[in-house]
Order: C-alpha cells, then structure tokens, then sequence
C-alpha cells in the first residue's frame, strides 16, 4: 500500500539526516569545535563610504577622508600594562585617557573589538601595525571619516554624523545598525540617513590563537552610500553668515516659484567637524552645554511670536470673507479699550484703510479687524496659510507653532475672552510660528495662491527629487491677493511704510515687518517677511532677530543681505 | 492496539514538548537577545496545547469532515486579511491580532488545508485511465482542482512572503495526492512538472527576479554557497553549523552552548532552536529527538494503516506529512542540508501558532486512534 511507501521514504530521510548530523558532529566535529570553543571566527568590519553632500552649484558640503582607530580585542590582550605602554608612546597620550576610552567603549562580550584610540595619524598607523604582532589583540581599522570643508557653513542644514547612540540602536537595531556604525544627526545627515549611509561590509576570517589569520572565510564588499544634491546655495549662506555675525537670529531664503531653499543660517551655529574629531571633545562638550544652544536649528524647531507678520492672514481674511474691503477705514487714535483694558498702538494713525494698516502696522485696525473675524476664522485662514502646521521641510525636528482659537481653548475647558482675541489678531498672545513657516506664507502670498513646499533637497544620486513639483492651489480668491500684495509692496516703497529702510534701487521688495512683544524686560523679537523680484530669480526671505529689537533691524539686515546677493550675482 | 497507540501518542508528544522546553530554557537562559519571558510563554501554549490535544481527542474526527469548506473560507478571508492589514514581524506579514489573541493564519491554514483536501478526495474516487477522454477528466478533477485549493492558499502566502509554509503546503497537496490512490503515472508527471517549475522560477533569471524577493534569492544562492554573504544570510548558516558540529558527539551540557550563549545565533528560539540542541546536547541528544519524531511519525502512519475509512486516511497521511517535511526540512536547514526557508520545527520552536496547529493535529491522531471501524 502506499502509505508504505511514505513509510520507507520518511526513514530514508531520517537517515539522510542522520548521515549528515554524524558527519558534522562525528567526523567534522574537532574542527567546528575548535572554531567555536575559542571563538576563531572574526568580523571585520568594513566602513561603507558615506554619500557626499553637494550644494546647488556642486560645492561639496560634506565629504570623507580616511582615518585609522585603533581597535583592541579584550580576550586576546595577553599583556595588558605592556599594551597600554606601548601605545600610548606610540600615540603621544596619556595612559588614562586610554583606559578611559577602553572602559566606556567596552561592549558586552570578550570577544567584540573596543575602540581605544580614534582618527590617528597616519605614521602612527603604520608604527602599530609594524609592531601589532608583539601585542596580540591589536587591531588597526582603515575607515572614512566625515569631513565638512566649509565649517559652521550650512551646520544646521546638513546636521552632523556620530556612533550610532543607545536609542536609535534600539530603533534601527533589524536595519544593521550597529554601535559601530555612523548615524546622521539632525539635519539632511539624519534625515536623509537611510540615502547617505552606505552598506557595511566586512570580512570574516579565521585566525589562530596568536591572533593570525588563518583563512578568510568570506567577504562582503561595502556599498557607497549616495550622493545628495541640495538646493542650498554655499556662497549665500556665508553671505548671511557674515551679515548675521554678532547677532543672535535666523534667515531663511527661498525660492519663492519652486520651494527651494536657497539659505537657511542660524546664528549660534556650531561647526558640525567638533563632533567627528575626537581631539575636539572639549569644544564638544561646551557646545552641548551652551546656554545659547547653538544646536537647535531655530529656522525650524524654535516657534516665536511673529507679532505684526501675523497681520497678513487676519488681513485676507477679513478680505475673503468680506469683512471688509481694501477701502473700509478704521480712526486709531493711538489705543482701543476693550474690557476695561486699553490696547496699544506705535501711535495715533487716524482714518485707516487696509493699505495703510499693512503699510503703517496699525494695530487698532487689526484690533477692529479681529473682532469682526473672530479667532476662529483667524485660525483657520492662518493654519490655511501654513501656520500653526508643520511646513513638513525635509529637516528633522520640525515645531508646528501654535494657532489659538476660540473654539479649541474652550474644548479644553478654558476661558477665551475678547481680549485674548484682539491679542491675537496682532500676532500676540499664545500665538507662534516659526521663521520657515512665515517663509511658506509669504511664498502663497507672492504667488498669489499657489501653495509651495519648502525643501533643501535637488537631488539623491542620479535620480532628480520630484516630490516637490506639483502644486495645489490655496482656495481664496486671486483679487484678494492682488489687493494684499499692493500694501505688502506699500510697506517699502511708501515713506511712512515700517520697512521703508528696505527700499532698493531697481528691485521690487515687499513684505511685513514685525515687531512681537517678549515680555517687558526683555527686548522684542524683531521679523521681516517678504519676497523679491530679481532679474535671475524671486526670493521669499526671512529675517528673523531673537530679542533684536525694533523691527528696523531686520529690515536692514534684510537689505544688506539682498544687495550682497545682487553683488554676487544671485539675484 | 487502540489503547496502545492512544498511549504512544502520548508519550512520544509529551517526551518532544519536555525536551523542547528544556532547550528553549537553556536558548533565553541569561540571555539579553532572547527574554526569559520565550521560556514562559511556552510553557504556557504547552499547557493550553495539552487541553486542546486532550479535548479534540474526544471529539469525534468526522465531524470535522462536515466543517471542512468552511474552515477553508474563513481561513482564506483570514489570510486575505492579514495580508492587508497585519502586523508586520521581520519583515514579513504574518500575524493578526485581536485584542490578546495574535496568530498567524498561514500556520492555521496547513490545518484548513489538509481537512478540505481529505474531504474534497474522499468524495471523489479517483479515475482510473482507460482512455483519452477518462485521462483528460482525470486530470481535471483529480488534479487541477486539489491544485487550484492548495495555490490559492500557496498565492497568499508566499505574497506575505513565506516562502518555505507555502512549499510545504505543495508537499502536503502530494502526499495527500499520493495516498488518494491516484494513477501512478499522474504522480510521475506531477512530480516532473513541479521540479521544472521550482527550477524555472528560482534559477530563470527573469523569472526569479519576479518570483523571488532579493532576500529569498540570497539565501538559496547563499546555501549553495555559504561564503557568498558570510555576514548576511550566510552568517546564519555558518554559525548554525558551526553551533552543532561543536556539540560532537556528546554535546557541551547543557546551559553551556558557547555559540548559544554568546548571541552568535539569530533566531535560535524558533526556526534555529536546533542548533542549541545539537550544541548542548550533541550527537546523542540530536539522535533522541531525532527517534522521538521518528517513532510519533511512525506510530501516526501505523494508525493511517489500520484505519478503513477513507477520510480519516487521508486526514492522519495528511497530518504525518506535514510532521514529518517541517522536521526534516527544519533540521535539513539547521545543518545545512536545506536553504533557509521559515519552517519551525514542530512541537519544539517556540511560536504560539505553530506550537498549537500541532497539539490540534496530534488531537486529531489521538481521536483516530480510536476509531476502528466506521459503523
């Protein structure tokens, strides 16, 4: 019968496996022993290369350089005093730094190589290589080390490379990441990462209690990472760089067709080579503690009060809902009572039409203004605008801001009072958003509704980034636009506009000053949002001055910035 | 002989699980890789598996034969499901959850699978071949509708991807096939025709690159050459080697598997389980597990013999085969005899789903067992 048959094959299978597992235990098994017992199966890992990063005229930004680190292997380490000796004669340094590093790099397991010594030179390389057989153990590592040869340049947009740190082992441990390998932080390193990395490789080899290599028993050829275009230009960033030195702020540049940014620089920044150089743990050290923070990218992770900027959305929307029109006048006399309490303007402005307010920044009309709209109607234009959301840029760490409204305030069971809403419609109050997020809504405003994204990124490898090519359209009406675009064009070309000091020769410059209220000691933050037409291409910009005071500030910064690039022939 | 099988079931079960357990034990002992928690999860599906073993062992075999399309459908809506919507475990989908309950189906589907396939050949006899025409029907119904059951399952799952459960399904389908009683010459084309279609697909360049995802393609290049990818795919196979030829013939002793211990085996709780045994046990001990399934496999056919009614024929050949590929292809695996495809080794790899098809499946054995006649 044929179960059988089934039967006879089931035994003959068993028996294949029988053969076979006496083969390997029985016959090869000494051999597999040996090679298990004292563990003579090393890996040796190879560095991928990691991608360069380039800007949009081909500087490189990022790139790599070969370095040698010095590896010990703890089971082996026959001598250990003679070992530490001998190496920190051969690298100049101190014992206890060693064993310093030799403790905190220390893994689990006998047997995985601990990085002791970090990017030595070259002849010393070649000295303990020559002289590795007198210590066994030893071990020289050839890898790549990243290299930024412009500086603090573009710090905050390209971020900066380390080991891979405890949480994201955690996080990326099934995508090979090991603590050995190179992670990308902040920036287009981290966002990016999974582009830019290359490909572990490594060797596995047999070696014999000396330490030798016996065989090799496999090799596996590291990748390259690729290679990132960004939209980044290197000349303009040193260009704001120069003109930001001193002063604590951020400026943002985009092209204001495309979404491309073209300079994104905070002041503090930090050079991101501090973090690679082992010999500049000291400046790294201080860096992470500094007050200042020159780590966090402010142009996108820090939201501020954008004080009078935020009049543009309250603006269209009291346009496009027909609140009122570009005719309809508000009187300011200089302040608005409300409540009991009086809220302030720079001065009695008299009879105000929309132009004017823009132009002048009256408050007491947006005051009017606010009240008519209501906060919701306020939030929902801003958040339309991109306010209050994140831009979604393809930097890490983004900060939505904050949009207030009426209607979630009370859904979380808190008051909301008229006033909050006339603080509100001056960009005050609980309001925030950051310098990148101004940058996209004054972009719709020049574009007179089309939504543009902002990126950094042009190019990965061969293939051209077109996830940002397509655009929606913002659905208010073009007029309203149009009657926005004339008092944000008021603002600088009129005598009395707040950005006046802006005003250049043979190039169109429009855009909303703003001055936010920080409390009463401190300072105010001083803005400048607007847009240019140059004869090469039109910009959105930025500036934005943490506790730079009056807004006049920005403007002239906003204007030295411009003509440099008019200069250099960027705009 | 009714009670004497009922009894060697038993044992031979019971001696597997213990000798699992203690393996798995020794696999997350100490260890940061695998969490001591894999050893009580186990031991709790081991209790759990015992009651249902026990209790499907009092249910009567046919009343499953009523249920058989049944189970069939709402598996497939199951793995229909999983396969939008699960949860994905290194890489591949395969689980569904609800709420406590998570499980994969395509281990409950080897189940449906071999109920609807003893229902579907019990109602038909097979032809026999006098002429063209009786071939041409033969075919049809005989062969191509047992085939077109088993792909839809096969479809799904390799798609999750699991490529090793949805070969094994194939292997099951034949031997279910085999035992049906169909013409022996339908067998040899049969058998023809899937090894052209195994070769085509994996070793035709353009059409392996469609069947094949990267990662499977690796590891069956990989198992015709371990060195290729030694610190990817091949590392697996040379460290599991290296894991139980080291264990000799007497094995290091428990608990004391260097290669174990020191997390140089990647998933050795479940599909690699065997490895810690032939480390920690050596020959010795991979040799008693080896006669253990040997002599479960043997007694379920015994019981496949005795039986007259063809529905629980097929039903305990189907379940043997099935116990008898996952062992020698799981172990085959582990040593390098076979490429790696996720097979568990039955009854002993960790894995809830695995784990309890096999304690419903010797369920089923022990209830044949029983019954000796139909009337």
């Amino acid at each position: 019968m044929r179960i059988k048959i089934i039967k006879y094959s089931v035994i003959f299978l068993f028996a294949v496996i029988v053969i076979n597992l006496f083969y390997l235990q029985a016959i090869r098994g000494a051999y597999y022993y040996k090679l298990s017992a004292f563990n003579r199966i090393r890996v040796i890992p190879l560095q991928g290369w990691r991608g360069k990063i380039y800007d949009r005229n081909n500087t490189v930004l990022a790139d790599n350089e070969l370095s040698y680190n010095v590896l010990v292997i703890p089971q082996e380490i026959k001598n250990s005093l003679g070992l530490i000796n001998f190496l920190s004669e051969a690298l100049e340094t101190d014992k206890k730094k060693l064993e310093d590093n030799y403790r905190r790099n220390k893994g689990r397991g006998d047997f995985v190589p601990v990085v002791i010594a970090e990017s030595i030179k070259r002849e010393q390389a070649i000295r303990i290589e020559e002289e590795k057989y007198l210590h066994p153990g030893l071990l020289v590592e050839e890898s790549f080390r990243r290299f930024y040869p412009l500086g603090a340049n573009s710090a905050h947009v390209l971020g900066y490379v380390g080991r891979t740190d405890r949480s994201r082992l955690a996080k990326f441990k099934d995508y090979g990441f090991s603590p050995q390998s190179i992670t990308g932080y902040s920036g287009v390193e981290e966002y990016y990462d999974a582009y830019l990395k290359g490909e572990e490789g490594g060797l596995q080899v047999e070696i014999n209690s000396a330490g030798e290599q016996v065989r090799l028993l496999g090799w596996k050829e590291p990748k390259k990472g690729q290679d990132i275009q960004l939209t980044i230009d290197a000349k303009l960033q040193s260009i704001i760089e120069e003109s930001l030195f001193g002063i604590n702020g951020s400026v943002v540049i985009m092209e204001t067709d495309t979404g491309e940014v073209l300079g994104l620089t905070n002041n503090p920044s930090f050079d991101p080579n501090i973090f690679i150089d082992s010999k500049r743990s000291k400046e790294k050290v201080t860096l992470l503690n500094d007050v200042k923070s020159p780590l966090i990218n402010r142009a996108i992770s820090a939201a501020y009060p954008p004080g009078s900027a935020f009049k543009v959305p309250v603006a269209l929307a009291g346009l496009e809902r027909k609140k009122v029109s570009a005719n309809t006048n508000f009187t300011c006399n200089g302040s608005l009572e409300k409540g009991g309490i009086t809220f302030g303007c720079t001065h009695s402005h008299g009879p105000q039409n929309l132009l004017q307010a823009i132009a002048h920044s009256c408050n007491v009309y947006f005051y009017n203004l606010g009240i008519i709209l209501g906060s919701d109607i306020i939030a929902h234009y801003a958040k339309m605008l991109g306010l209050g959301l994140h831009t979604h840029i393809d930097l890490p760490y983004e900060e939505p801001g904050n949009i207030p409204s009426r209607r979630e305030t009370i859904f979380k069971q808190k008051k909301w009072y008229t006033g909050n809403t006339i603080n509100m419609s001056i960009g005050q109050g609980d309001v925030l958003s950051t310098p990148v997020q101004l940058v996209k809504m004054m972009a719709i405003v020049a574009n007179e509704g089309k939504i543009v994204q902002p990126h950094v990124i042009k190019s990965i490898g061969e293939i051209v980034d077109s996830r940002f090519k397509s655009f929606q359209r913002i659905l208010i009406n073009r007029s309203v636009f149009e009657a926005m675009n004339k008092s944000l064009r008021a603002t600088v070309t009129e005598f009395s506009g707040t950005a006046h000091v802006a005003a250049i020769d043979n190039l169109f410059v429009a855009g909303k000053t703003g001055t936010a209220q920080t409390g009463s000691k401190s300072e105010p933050h001083a803005w400048f949002v607007g847009y240019a037409r140059g004869t090469k291409r039109n910009i959105t910009f930025c500036v934005f001055l943490e506790f730079g005071g009056s807004s006049q500030n920005a403007c002239l910064l906003a204007r030295q910035i411009m003509l440099k690039m008019r200069e250099n022939g960027l705009l | 002989m009714d009670r004497n099988n009922w009894i060697k079931i038993w044992f031979y079960v019971l001696a597997i699980i213990v000798f699992g357990l203690a393996a798995l034990y020794s696999a997350s002992y100490e260890n940061i890789r695998v969490s001591r928690q894999v050893f009580f999860d186990q031991l709790h599906f081991c209790l759990l598996g015992i009651f249902l073993m026990f209790f499907l062992g009092r249910i009567d075999y046919r009343k499953f034969y009523d249920a058989a399309y049944i189970f069939y459908f709402i598996n497939l809506l199951l793995l229909l499901f999983v396969l939008f919507s699960g949860r994905h475990i290194l890489g591949a989908r395969r689980w569904i959850e609800v709420g406590v309950l998570n499980f994969q189906p395509s281990e409950i589907a080897k189940l449906s699978l071999i109920l609807v396939l003893a229902r579907y050949f019990t109602s038909r006899k097979p032809f026999l071949i006098f002429s063209v025409f009786s071939m041409i029907r033969g075919i049809c119904i005989d062969f191509l509708v047992p085939l077109f059951i088993t792909g839809v399952y096969m479809l799904l799952i390799y798609a999750q991807p699991d490529l090793g459960t949805a070969l094994l399904l194939f292997g099951v389908l034949f031997a279910m096939l085999f035992v049906s009683g169909i013409d022996g010459r339908y067998i040899g084309f049969f058998s023809l025709l899937f090894s052209a279609a195994i070769l085509l697909c994996f070793f035709w360049e353009p059409l392996s690159d469609h069947v094949l995802k990267p990662y499977q393609k690796d590891r069956l290049l990989v198992f015709l050459n371990p060195n290729r990818d030694p610190l990817g795919a091949g590392y697996t196979i040379i460290q599991s080697k290296i894991a139980v030829g080291s264990g000799q013939i007497f094995g290091k002793g428990w608990l004391s598997g260097t290669q174990n211990q020191l997390n140089f085996l990647p998933e050795r709780h479940t599909d690699f389980i065997f490895s810690v045994i032939g480390e920690e046990w050596g020959l010795i001990g991979a040799l008693i597990l080896l006669f253990l399934y040997l002599r479960l496999i043997l007694v379920c056919l015994n019981i496949a013999e005795n039986i007259r009614e063809r529905f629980g024929i097929l039903l305990s050949s189907g379940i043997t085969a099935i116990l008898a590929l996952q062992v020698v292809i799981n172990i085959g695996m582990v040593i390098g005899l076979f490429p790696i495809v996720g097979i568990t080794l039955p009854l002993v790899s960790y894995g809830r789903s695995s784990f309890l098809v096999f304690m419903i499946f010797m369920g089923f054995m022990l209830n044949l067992s029983r019954k000796r006649s139909i009337f």
